[in-house]
């Protein structure tokens, strides 16, 4: 087929709608470096190998399961848990009442990383960003009057995934649960914890191990149980485009494979095992295409295995929408958002989906936040009848085009990595990381502009901003119950039994015995999360990643030369002149909290406006960062706060600058920090906050004035 | 907020950290009365500066410069030595800011207390470089510090710079793909005092001991610079932190025969003499261009060059005839 018979007639009106200017100006390009027409017909479909398929069958694109949503819809799962197992327990409990379906675990930063919550590096991060679980006996609090031989339950755990999935697993066996009828899924996917979140323990190594070590248990024990949910999700709210999310998780995917494998495992034993989880952002059309694209990828990079189960070709994920997405400013907009956003997820065919609480720029969901969200999901299953087709988009001249150029451009990546060895390796070189980078500073600087539209933040903004909802806190009284906990169960175990057990793990983890079975005993004995983490580190050693970062990224994303930027650009030459140096700024995280984004980007564009920019390593203490800074002799320390850990390490930092002579250096926060929480920090000394979508070049010239207030009058 | 150079000097001699850190940043400084007040601590500080190991660390881009030294210096630290990294960034000749993210590929030295970190950015000029770290690198000296890494920018002359102010020349490398010899200029091969190729683990350990073997025969082939000193090409895995112990060893090895035969000395007082003939020339021709004729004729003798109307000797003996006018 040709063109449209009448292609050229509606170009002709085009042109004169247009009245001179070309008809190119129509077309978008996206950050894809897809370009997008104004107009697709049934001549853009020609020739492609994706369209026509049914649902069910291989390549899947349409969907894994034949019946999709008109058997059963997907599955609402809803991520969540805070504070304490009991407090958790009580949530989900209420949840579930309420309509949910699954459940999906948070755990606090500290259980993440390994650390009992008596920890030294951890007492900030205690309860805030998911739930304190420091032993098998917070983990059986935590499913009270829960069936696990019911209820499948998500655990997003990478780091202390042995400890954790074991925890879990005593948690049942004490429940009377048989093991082959436990279902859910452990994230388990370490390999973009390197890119993005950090949230990991030990080396790449011994990491990949233990997720083979995972899935070896599991398909002997839990043949039910989803071993793996390899996940683009962080790297989109890393600032990954939609094509490096989809070539990412690919190309993680088939790591994963060639490791089972390595380990001695039947590609079917465990590829049916193998679930993604994608986050969802604000571009309707391309993550839809997004999730069909992955499906059809999938099904083609598996077949380099020559998998006879037709499952272990099948792509099956969970979805969440977009945190990035959230704004702190005008809130209630995030219910909008979340609700667009999950229309995208249903209509990619996802098979279960997480919806974020419109609060979450600002604190923890509260049970009323917490409605709303599952509501959105309740109301597009129940009320607004899209279930009753499946893929209900298939052969849209448009999406059929844009799911075959997601296919081309992400293909052409996951080649890129592949010629690299692979995705361990390609992680190894810095390329992928670099990458996302560079697409988030490239974000941020759309946004900074104003050409990325965020409504409430750099377009229609309030001229009062007025909180008139209930935002949940974390009281720090939750440190001292899980310390008391924690003593209490030492008090009462049998310490040799302990010992013995965690030996037996240290001993596993120098040779070849399987690392989750091991595990599993000084469990049983109640060894605690800590322990049973330690006696593995013992071998494997613990990670600290070093940080690259894009230069020039930034600046170069804005079209001309722009005046803001040449503005604060001279601001810092003339600091430069009148003070022999650069405005020199140390940027810093503390804590557990390893989300790196929003500190990168602003390392990047700060040099880009002409500062010299300090990066510090991550997971520090307040004592840390303060040497730092004297040693570096900065004007200024930015730290970067993103999971609730400012209210008791900012202040901390403060004393520890005092202490060690350097008062006079200025300390600015930023990232999600309760607008409450502000005048504490103003308190403690902080001199300024730049919250959620704060401009850069606004964050920029507040710190150069506070500067020439300083150094220059 | 200035302080008077004794203020400085007891608190670098006392090993106050922070003072330690103001005093290299008054050195950095652009502004002259910075740099006098630099001028004055550096001097006061020269009786207690030479006594520890200085040592230069180049590489490629990606030879896993800063893994090294937070092996090295973390092993160093352990044996109780104080050790002080200074690490030059580039500058972004665009905006002139910089990312310093040393640290984060040093985490742990990083937060040693028997270690002092300083990054720095290029800023303007290679010289303005070579005369910072040089004098920052006394300064840490005399704070006590007894091994002084030097971390070069990887580009341009900076590694000449650099090993012309140290006692002990580190280039490192790592195994390519065959052509090991491609990447790297003779220039600096002949200025190592040893040559280590990193990453000699996993796979890549068979690739690295090619590699040594291959760099081995290229330094044969060169006259060496010392008759006391044979360059050694070793391996090492910074990330497994094997074949570190070695590399100290023969650079105290060379400090033992360097100092025995008098050439250590003989080295320093070589770059002694360098220095001041760099800062003689950097000096003269600072002070030549502000001059009023210079300042007054250059710009039409470098135009009327550059059209052709005059030659470069011609317009340089006429500029450099006005000044012989002064002052008799």
């Amino acid at each position: 087929m040709a063109q449209h018979p009448q292609h050229q007639q509606w170009l002709k009106l085009t042109e004169k709608q247009m009245k001179g200017r070309p008809t190119s100006e129509l077309e978008w390009l996206t950050p894809e470096g897809i370009r997008i027409k104004p107009l697709y017909t049934a001549e853009d479909l020609e020739g492609l190998e994706s369209v026509n398929t049914l649902p069910g069958l291989a390549p899947y694109l349409r969907g894994p399961m034949a019946t999709m949503y008109t058997g059963r819809p997907w599955t609402i799962r809803q991520y969540a848990g805070f504070s304490t197992a009991r407090e958790s327990n009580d949530f989900y409990k209420k949840a579930l009442a309420a309509g949910q379906k699954g459940l999906s675990v948070a755990f606090d930063l500290a259980t993440h990383r390994g650390y009992d919550s008596d920890h030294p590096r951890v007492y900030g991060d205690i309860g805030k960003a998911g739930v304190a679980i420091d032993s098998v006996e917070d983990m059986k609090i935590l499913f009270e009057g829960i069936p696990l031989n019911e209820m499948s339950v998500s655990m997003t755990m990478n780091g202390a995934v042995i400890p954790i999935l074991a925890g879990y697993i005593v948690a049942a066996e004490e429940q009377g649960v048989d093991l082959a009828q436990l279902s859910g899924t452990i994230q388990n996917d370490i390999l973009k914890e390197y890119l993005t979140r950090n949230t990991y323990i030990y080396p790449p190594g011994p990491s990949m191990r233990i997720v083979s070590d995972i899935m070896a248990y599991c398909s002997q024990h839990m043949p039910k149980y989803n071993t793996i949910s390899i996940s683009g999700y962080h790297m989109m709210e890393a600032g990954a485009n939609s094509v490096l999310q989809t070539a990412f998780t690919m190309a993680d995917g088939v790591e994963y494979v060639r490791a089972a494998l390595k380990s001695g495992l039947d590609i079917d034993a465990f590829a049916p095992r193998l679930s993604f989880f994608f986050g969802i952002g604000m571009n309707f059309f391309m993550d839809i295409a997004m999730l069909r694209a992955a499906r059809f990828l999938w099904h083609r990079l598996m077949q380099q295995f020559s998998p006879k189960d037709p499952r272990s070709s099948m792509l099956r994920t969970h979805c969440q929408t977009s945190g990035w997405s959230l704004t702190e400013q005008d809130p209630y907009n995030n219910i909008i958002r979340t609700t667009l956003e999950a229309m995208t997820a249903v209509l990619g065919g996802t098979q279960s989906l997480h919806t974020n609480s419109f609060d979450e720029a600002i604190g923890l969901p509260t049970d009323f936040s917490a409605r709303i969200a599952r509501n959105t999901q309740i109301i597009i299953q129940e009320e607004s009848e899209v279930c009753h087709v499946i893929d209900p988009l298939g052969g849209s001249y448009y999406l059929e085009s844009l799911t075959a150029s997601i296919v081309n451009e992400a293909q052409k990546i996951i080649d890129e990595v592949e010629e690299m060895g692979g995705m361990a390796k390609a992680i190894e070189s810095g390329m992928p990381k670099l990458r996302i980078e560079e697409s988030a500073t490239r974000k941020q600087a759309r946004v900074d502009q104003g050409l990325d539209v965020i409504v409430g933040v750099n377009k229609y903004r309030l001229a009062d901003e007025k909180i008139d909802f209930e935002i949940r806190e974390v009281p720090a009284s939750v440190r001292d119950e899980q310390i008391a906990r924690i003593a209490t169960i030492k008090a009462s175990r049998d310490n040799a039994a302990v010992e013995k057990a965690l030996t037996e793990l240290t001993v596993a983890a120098t040779g070849n015995g399987n690392l989750l079975a091991a595990a599993l005993t000084a469990i049983r004995a109640r060894a605690t999360i800590g322990e049973v983490s330690t006696a593995m580190e013992q071998v494997f050693g613990r990670y600290v990643a070093s940080s690259r970062c894009v230069a020039g990224a930034y600046s170069s994303e804005y079209r001309e030369e722009n005046t803001v930027i040449a503005a604060i650009r001279e601001r810092a030459n003339r600091f430069l002149e009148l003070q022999g140096r650069r405005p020199r700024l140390l940027v810093t995280k503390m804590g557990q909290d390893g989300h790196d984004r929003g500190f990168k980007v602003v390392a990047s564009a700060f040099a880009d406006l002409g500062f010299d920019v300090d990066i510090s390593p991550m997971f520090q203490t307040p004592e840390e960062v303060a040497k730092m800074a004297i040693e570096n002799d900065v004007h200024v320390v930015g730290v970067s706060s993103l999971v609730a850990g400012h209210k008791t390490l900012i202040p901390a930092l403060i004393e520890e600058l005092k202490r060690a002579g350097g008062g006079e250096i200025i300390v600015v926060a930023g990232g999600i920090i309760p607008p409450g929480d502000y005048e504490a920090l103003f308190q403690a000394g902080v001199q300024a906050v730049f919250g959620p979508g704060t401009p850069i070049p606004d964050s920029a010239a507040r710190t150069l004035s506070l500067l020439e207030a300083k150094y220059l009058s | 907020m200035l302080k008077t150079p004794q203020e400085y000097v007891d608190g670098v001699l006392a090993g106050d950290r922070l003072l330690l850190a103001r005093t290299i940043t008054l050195i950095e400084s652009a502004l002259p009365a910075h740099q006098e007040l630099a001028r004055n601590i550096v001097e006061m500080l020269l009786p207690h500066t030479g006594k520890a190991n200085r040592i230069g660390i180049t590489g490629v881009p990606g030879a896993g410069k800063s893994t090294f030294i937070e092996s090295f210096g973390s092993m160093l630290t352990e044996q109780g030595h104080r050790v002080a990294v200074l690490a030059v960034d580039p500058s972004s000749s665009r905006s002139g800011g910089s990312i310093l993210g040393d640290k984060t590929r040093m985490a742990r030295l990083a937060v040693d207390r028997q270690a002092f970190i300083r990054p720095s950015p290029s800023g303007g000029s290679l010289g303005g470089v070579a005369r910072r770290t040089r004098e920052s690198m006394l300064v840490c000296e005399a704070a006590g510090f007894d091994v002084i890494i030097i971390e070069t920018v990887g580009v341009g002359q900076s590694e000449t710079t650099v090993a012309s102010m140290v006692d002990f020349f580190l280039v490192l490398m790592i195994a390519g793909g065959g052509d090991e010899l491609q990447g790297i200029k003779k220039g600096v091969l002949e200025m190592a005092d040893a040559i280590v190729i990193n990453k000699a683990d996993g796979d890549n350990r068979l690739r690295a001991e090619l590699a040594r073997k291959e760099y081995s025969n290229a330094l044969h082939m060169l006259m060496p610079a010392s008759a006391n000193w044979t360059p050694p090409v070793l391996t090492c895995s910074a990330l497994e932190e094997s074949g570190i112990e070695e590399i100290w060893q023969r650079i105290g090895e060379h400090h033992r025969i360097m100092s025995e035969c008098g050439e250590m000395a003989e080295k320093r007082a070589t770059q002694a003499l360098d220095w001041l003939s760099f800062l003689l020339d950097d000096g003269l021709r600072r002070w030549f261009q502000t001059t009023a004729e210079v300042v007054a004729h250059l710009p039409r003798l470098q135009e009327e060059v550059a059209a052709g109307k005059t030659t470069p000797t011609a317009a340089a003996a006429t500029l450099l005839a006005t000044l012989h006018g002064r002052d008799g």
